[in-house]
């Protein structure tokens, strides 16, 4: 969409990183390349004023970290693998639920759905709506945001719809 | 006098992360019950002692809008404080819901906000001296 919305994206999950598990991130200019088998991802879907999609990846240990932060585990034990999922989840429901209103507006009204785990081959969104990449101390954390056709989102900038660039 | 407390989200770390921020509030828990969904939620509802309602909006099977809708159809229901946890960035349903009496705290919360509004809610009474 705009580079307003990436930046805007950028800080939604900045701060959700932050007040939810603590984690400090800050944005990356260049995504680094990262082989998709080392990141876990999950998506989650919304319809309502527009319908689409986000997802959210993490590298491993920025993933255990999350969890374990959320959870408050105290003993450094890594949490099970279904606990730092479901962890991700709620990450990625969050950011989503936060982005809506700079898209939609503070009027409109979205139904988010449960995010799922989404697979290492999955395939990639053509031309994301709004995507950052943030630089953890352990790791990295990717989001992506999808406006399905015939959407249209205000910017987060205020511009006008439908100027999607593909990435 | 200590508060029962039921906790609706399809979470299980977010339910878990709203029990440790109660337990930590200062706020005399009693016994603190979870369900994953509204429907879920309206079941403990009929078979344990509720004092309070803490509820996510966006969930599977019966969302928190709904189930707090249904709380108030019910005579026995609709009188238990009630505040929603979400994500949630439509005003208009922030409204809606408000105008049913619940309080509304927006995810990620702080600790503070929590027990902030638990307080206003309940008042100072069912909170341990030391947190007043």
């Amino acid at each position: 969409m705009t580079a307003a919305a990436d930046g805007r994206l950028a800080e939604v999950t900045i701060d959700t990183l932050e007040k939810l598990a603590f984690l400090f991130a800050s944005p990356v200019e260049a995504a680094p390349e990262v082989e998709e088998s080392l990141l876990t991802t999950v998506r989650v879907e919304f319809t309502g004023a527009f319908a689409g999609g986000l997802e959210v990846s993490l590298s491993g240990p920025v993933l255990a970290e999350l969890a374990a932060n959320m959870l408050g585990a105290m003993d450094g034990e890594p949490l099970a693998p279904e606990d730092q999922l479901d962890a991700l989840k709620e990450l990625a429901n969050v950011v989503c639920g936060n982005m809506l209103p700079a898209l939609g507006g503070d009027e409109a009204e979205f139904s988010i759905r449960a995010p799922h785990p989404a697979p290492a081959n999955r395939p990639a969104w053509a031309a994301p709506a709004a995507c950052c990449c943030l630089a953890l101390d352990n790791g990295i954390c990717r989001v992506r945001m999808r406006v399905d056709a015939g959407a249209a989102p205000r910017s987060a900038d205020g511009a006008a719809p439908g100027s999607a660039a593909t990435r | 006098m200590a508060v029962n407390i039921l906790v609706v989200d399809d979470s299980a770390v977010m339910r878990s992360m709203i029990q440790k921020t109660l337990l930590l509030s200062g706020l005399q828990v009693g016994e603190i019950h979870q369900a994953g969904n509204g429907r879920e939620g309206l079941d403990a509802l009929g078979t344990q002692w509720i004092d309070l309602v803490i509820v996510d909006i966006n969930m599977p099977v019966m969302n928190g809008e709904e189930m707090i809708e249904q709380m108030h159809s019910r005579d026995e229901l609709k009188g238990i404080p009630t505040v929603v946890v979400s994500t949630e960035g439509s005003q208009t349903r922030i409204e809606r819901l408000q105008r049913l009496g619940v309080r509304f705290i927006h995810k990620p919360f702080t600790p503070e906000a929590i027990r902030d509004t638990i307080k206003e809610m309940l008042g100072n009474e069912v909170f341990h001296d030391r947190s007043r």
